[in-house]
């Protein structure tokens, strides 16, 4: 499962809208989101700001994914070539996958046979390097190729949104919908069950999408859910 | 500049359009209106009326355009054919050549190029009617989009013109002055730091006249700033 913690806070009335370039007056240290210029600590993105456990963040509210090491994705493979495959995660660029990296024996040009176009996996992001390239593992935790089901994707920035607080919100989608769901942290979601569950979860998981920062979701998806 | 004529576009102090020599055109902003862009903008000022799409950053094609060690920013101004009286023939020419390239620069002052070696930020920008200070109407409504993109950047830049018609240092000439009036001056700034990221000047000024043209200027770019910001707080709820 993806990191079922939330760093947005749930109660809407306490953030601050923030815009690039904004000053953050604060005595943290700099954190998510923002940059220095003299000394100042000022946002860089579109956001809200908090000030919590001594780091000044902003959390974007739009924005690409940027791969983190560590991060569980869903990944879908956009090509194959005699070692590796290429892996779409959302970022700015394709993942690579080594063969070495999978788990599998794989013979030398031999890759599509285990894992082919369009084929989704369950990874983790095991190496970003400054020059903004990164690999991606199959040899973690639950990592797996993903099989049946079918992927949403949604905004990275609204992740959190999806698991809620404690993991409230995905308990809740997974329990109500009787699906088995996993949210990579690049914003594609997995979710596998009955045609019609699958579909319910859907939907609710593009509402959250589409009404991340207005106020009263959980109910609004609770009374999706009951129907 | 097109022209000289005896038409009087001042007179005691009010513009053909009824404004003072210090006042803007009106002006709308509304960000997040395309679904499939990242991030959007749309704007109107006075008749003018422009459309912004930010997509990536994302992998920079051609290759060889590409920077080891930071994302270029690849900026689009078009105008469409039916933003003109005269119908204009569509695609590039020598003008929005040039005013891509500029708007580009300008950008990749502010946006955080930094954090995205060998990307490319692809910026759009559409006239879909126009009236007279496009490029600043274009760049503004850029600048829009890419914070509702999500890009980082040090800042939100506007840009407002300003110029002399009658011999008059005015804000923001319109269609009529542009063509008719003795110089045009496009500026775009750095609110929070004060630096100038383009500026263009079309005609003659003295240097006394270019300063005050430049401190109009300079004050129309912090009053559109506020509605940027307006824009965009009421895309995102504000303060809630």
């Amino acid at each position: 499962m993806g990191k079922e913690s939330s760093d947005k806070s749930d109660s809407v009335s306490s953030r601050k809208l923030v815009l690039p370039g904004d000053l953050l007056e604060t005595k943290s240290k700099p954190g998510r989101g923002i940059f220095r210029r003299d000394g100042r600590v000022h946002a860089s993105v579109l956001g809200y700001s908090s000030d919590q456990s001594g780091y000044m963040n902003v959390n974007a509210i739009t924005g690409g994914y940027t791969p983190k090491v560590g991060d569980k994705i869903v990944a879908i493979c956009v090509e194959t070539g005699p070692s590796v495959w290429r892996m779409d995660i959302g970022a700015s660029f394709n993942s690579t996958l080594h063969h070495s990296e999978s788990g599998w024996k794989v013979p030398f040009g031999d890759t599509a046979r285990f894992l082919t176009i369009g084929d989704a996996i369950w990874a983790e992001v095991f190496m970003v390097d400054a020059a903004g390239s990164h690999q991606i593992s199959l040899k973690k935790d639950d990592c797996r190729k993903l099989y049946s089901g079918t992927i949403v994707k949604m905004g990275p920035t609204n992740v959190p949104r999806v698991i809620g607080k404690q993991g409230s919100m995905i308990t809740a989608i997974r329990e109500k919908t009787q699906t088995r769901i996993l949210i990579g942290q690049n914003g594609h979601i997995w979710i596998d069950g009955k045609g019609s569950d699958i579909a319910t979860a859907q939907k609710a998981i593009e509402m959250i999408d589409n009404e991340a920062n207005s106020k009263g979701l959980t109910k609004k998806i609770e009374k999706l859910l009951e129907k | 500049m097109a022209g000289q004529t005896d038409m009087e576009l001042i007179k005691d102090g009010v513009r053909l359009d009824g404004r003072k020599a210090d006042e803007l055109r009106e002006v709308k902003i509304v960000a997040g209106v395309l679904d499939n862009a990242n991030g959007s903008c749309y704007l109107e000022w006075g008749n003018n009326k422009v459309y912004a799409g930010v997509f990536g950053p994302m992998e920079c094609h051609p290759r060889h355009k590409q920077k080891a060690d930071r994302a270029i920013v690849q900026a689009r101004y078009t105008m469409a054919p039916f933003s003109v009286n005269d119908r204009k023939r569509p695609g590039y020419d020598r003008r929005s050549t040039e005013i891509s390239y500029i708007a580009s620069q300008a950008f990749e002052k502010v946006v955080m190029v930094e954090e995205f070696p060998k990307a490319s930020i692809r910026v759009d920008m559409q006239v879909v009617e126009a009236h007279a200070g496009t490029r600043c109407a274009a760049m503004t409504a850029a600048s829009v989009a890419l914070a509702d993109a999500g890009i980082p950047m040090r800042d939100m830049i506007p840009a407002c013109a300003s110029g002399k018609v009658n011999d008059v240092v005015v804000l923001d000439l319109n269609k009529e002055e542009d063509n008719y009036g003795q110089a045009d001056l496009p500026l775009a700034i750095i609110p929070s730091t004060g630096e100038v990221v383009l500026l263009q000047l079309d005609g003659h000024l003295t240097p006394d006249e270019f300063e005050l043209a430049l401190d109009l200027a300079t004050s129309g770019c912090m009053d559109l700033y506020k509605k940027m910001r307006l824009a965009l707080e009421n895309r995102y709820g504000g303060s809630a």
